[in-house]
């Protein structure tokens, strides 16, 4: 019984794959996205911030006369609603995708993406999947490079001789973690000082950080979601550690983490992922100004989305012709690098097997409740 | 001494357990049903306190609110078992109660944002002593005293007054119960209310310590249940000694490099153990 229900499936990957060629050329451009409008990841922030761009660009005529409809998809961060849309955006003949901030989205769908030959400009990449895709070009630094440039900041500029490292390992991510923590290896030649990769999600903080005080760490990296970093601070702070540098992932770099953390009496350092979302930097402008006609909060999510949203239109502008996924892909592939001041690398897509353009981080430091920017240059990491 | 300040350090964990454990023991023992969306339960009464101290309320009036919501909304399930499965077996309570427990979470995260996080107010946060290396808050201290409160009260409760009486009959035979004049639905639902605050208020205490979003807190569920299960569902005393095993196990086993990757399987383990011993004296080949 089980090869009439293969066929079927072949047969609807086959239609789905016709539908979206047919519908390629009518009169509007349509592009996708996958983010969580409910559920554990909430990303509305980055999808309105990119349907702002495409608004901006439809009212001042759109693409070559073209209209831009975005379609957003809410998964809920379940990883069968991420296959589920992604699928219906397909049978909705969209061209492409851009502005996607679901965290399931590269692990479920990149091979999908790859089958069903549609390319994606991600806002948020987050698994190690969004970096290792031919399909996938995510704007953002992402975890793991951002991990060694927090390292590398702490031990080159801040001086901390007894680095530490202590992570959440989430499903499919510790050979990208481990190849992160060895990158920073080879840039400076150090070892960590300890390096715990079983941090849980869940419980009290307070073990971790008294192995961290025994270990006299002087940085300790800790790469938590939004909700496990107020706890580890607080619980560092219960334990007098005023004299350790704490370095935080993008995540945490956020106006409620500043708020809850201050009063603290720690030294928290962030990574940003952009030209860091709090600085009032001519840089930031057009984002600010873009955030805003959204009425959107401003945070760094919604800078993956603005950009990924102006280079796909960059893109979609080069486009001579019809606009199809293939002429999309096409563009993509032959495109000439974007430089733009919210990002320290020149962005591009390019005809890699992965891509990874971003490389460079500014580093943010708490104070007073407010993340203010210690690195005005970009640390930019040479490429792997 | 890494693996001592680990314990000194996991008694606030095992604390927590214990007093999560406690709650839960206390609904099955007045009531008869395996709560799995207690912990939820608690968790909309903290976040309900939350939300309100951060309109500006006292704290005295949020905690105030944040148990009224815990003892409603822990009532509004109680009506639902009381009404329609007052008849039902254990097994089909407890079912139930995990299709409640799904759609609280999705409820509470709908509510209460999974966004950013929330700061619980800490106002017992100050260190209490230095304790092998490892500052005690106050906090610590008021979670101990309270979890031993858990598991002392409702022994004297059941055992040496008439309410308790009451309703010991209530969850041991509920129908007999009703034909001897009590009135069974009425103290049903005052059982189900007030063991809603007491899980608001376990959830408030622990919260901060724990990631503060609505989700991580109502997955204590999960150690809770094994707190209670060491305490074969019947022991409060047993119950306690559970919770604060499992946390000061869970805290240890993170310092053991070897182990440390398995810490979160260990609570089971520990159940098993305790299973196999207290069956040991079960004859094992009789058909059930």
């Amino acid at each position: 019984m089980r090869r009439p229900a293969a066929l079927v499936a072949a047969a609807a990957v086959a239609a789905t794959a016709l539908a979206g060629c047919d519908s390629g050329g009518g009169d509007t451009i349509k592009i996708g996205s996958i983010a969580g409008l409910t559920g554990n990841f909430v990303t509305t922030d980055v999808v309105e911030t990119a349907k702002q761009v495409f608004e901006d660009v439809n009212e001042a005529g759109g693409i070559n006369g073209r209209q831009v409809e975005y379609i957003v998809k809410d998964d809920a961060g379940n990883p069968q609603r991420t296959a589920q849309v992604a699928r219906e955006l397909l049978d909705d003949g969209v061209v492409a995708m851009a502005g996607s901030a679901s965290f399931t989205d590269c692990d479920v769908n990149g091979g999908f993406y790859q089958q069903a030959q549609i390319s994606s400009v991600m806002a948020i990449g987050a698994s190690p999947k969004c970096f290792q895709s031919p399909n996938i070009a995510p704007v953002n630094v992402g975890p793991f490079t951002l991990m060694t440039a927090v390292l590398q900041y702490a031990s080159e500029q801040l001086g901390a001789q007894r680095v530490c490292n202590f992570t959440v390992v989430l499903p499919g991510s510790e050979d990208a973690v481990n190849q992160a923590l060895g990158r920073w290896s080879e840039l400076t030649g150090k070892e960590l000082a300890l390096s715990d990769l079983s941090v849980q999600q869940s419980g009290d903080m307070t073990p971790y950080l008294l192995r961290a005080k025994q270990a006299r760490c002087d940085a300790v990296l800790f790469n938590p979601t939004e909700q496990l970093v107020i706890p580890w601070l607080q619980a560092a702070s219960t334990q007098g550690m005023t004299d350790v540098d704490f370095l935080l992932l993008a995540p945490s770099y956020t106006d409620s983490v500043a708020e809850a953390a201050s009063g603290l009496g720690l030294n928290v350092y962030a990574g940003s992922e952009f030209e860091p979302y709090t600085a009032e930097s001519e840089a930031n402008q057009a984002w600010r100004e873009t955030v805003q006609r959204a009425d959107s909060p401003a945070t760094a999510f919604s800078q993956g989305g603005y950009l990924s949203a102006t280079f796909m239109v960059e893109v979609l502008k080069t486009i001579e012709g019809e606009v199809t996924r293939e002429s999309v892909n096409q563009a993509l592939r032959e495109m000439e690098p974007i430089e733009h001041p919210m990002l320290g690398t020149p962005w591009v897509f390019g005809d890699g097997e992965s891509h990874a353009p971003n490389q460079a981080s500014k580093i943010v430091q708490l104070e007073d409740g407010q993340w203010k920017v210690v690195t005005p240059e970009f640390i930019t990491l040479p490429r792997g | 001494m890494l693996e001592l300040s680990a314990a000194i350090a996991g008694l606030v964990t095992g604390g927590a357990y214990a007093l999560m454990g406690l709650s839960i023991l206390l609904t099955y023992r007045l009531v008869a049903v395996v709560n799995f969306a207690q912990a939820a339960v608690g968790a909309f009464g903290a976040f309900a306190m939350v939300l309100l101290v951060e309109q500006g309320w006292p704290l005295w009036l949020a905690v105030l609110a944040g148990l009224g919501v815990g003892a409603l909304v822990h009532a509004l399930v109680g009506l639902v078992m009381v009404r329609w499965f007052s008849g039902a077996g254990e097994g089909i309570k407890t079912a139930v109660t995990v299709a409640m427990y799904t759609s609280f979470i999705a409820l509470g995260l709908r509510l209460f944002g999974a966004q950013h996080p929330h700061r619980f107010p800490k106002p017992f946060d100050t260190p209490a002593f230095t304790l092998g290396n490892v500052v005690v808050t106050w906090m610590a201290v008021i979670t101990l005293a309270l979890a031993g409160l858990f598991a002392i009260v409702p022994v004297l409760l059941l055992r040496h007054t008439r309410i308790g009486v009451l309703l010991r009959a209530l969850a041991e035979r509920p129908q007999t119960a009703e034909l001897i004049g009590i009135p069974v639905p009425r103290l049903a639902m005052a059982v189900w209310a007030i063991t809603g605050a007491a899980s608001a208020l376990a959830i408030m205490i622990i919260a901060g310590q724990f990631a503060s979003d609505f989700g991580s807190q109502a997955l204590l569920i999960t150690p809770a249940l094994a707190a209670a299960l060491v305490g074969a569902f019947r022991s409060f005393p047993l119950t306690l000694v559970g919770g604060m095993a499992l946390g000061i196990l869970q805290s240890v086993a993170s310092t053991w490099s070897e182990i440390q990757e398995y810490r979160g399987v260990l609570p089971f383990v520990a159940i098993l153990v305790v299973l196999v011993w207290s069956r040991r004296k079960e004859r094992w080949d009789e058909l059930a």
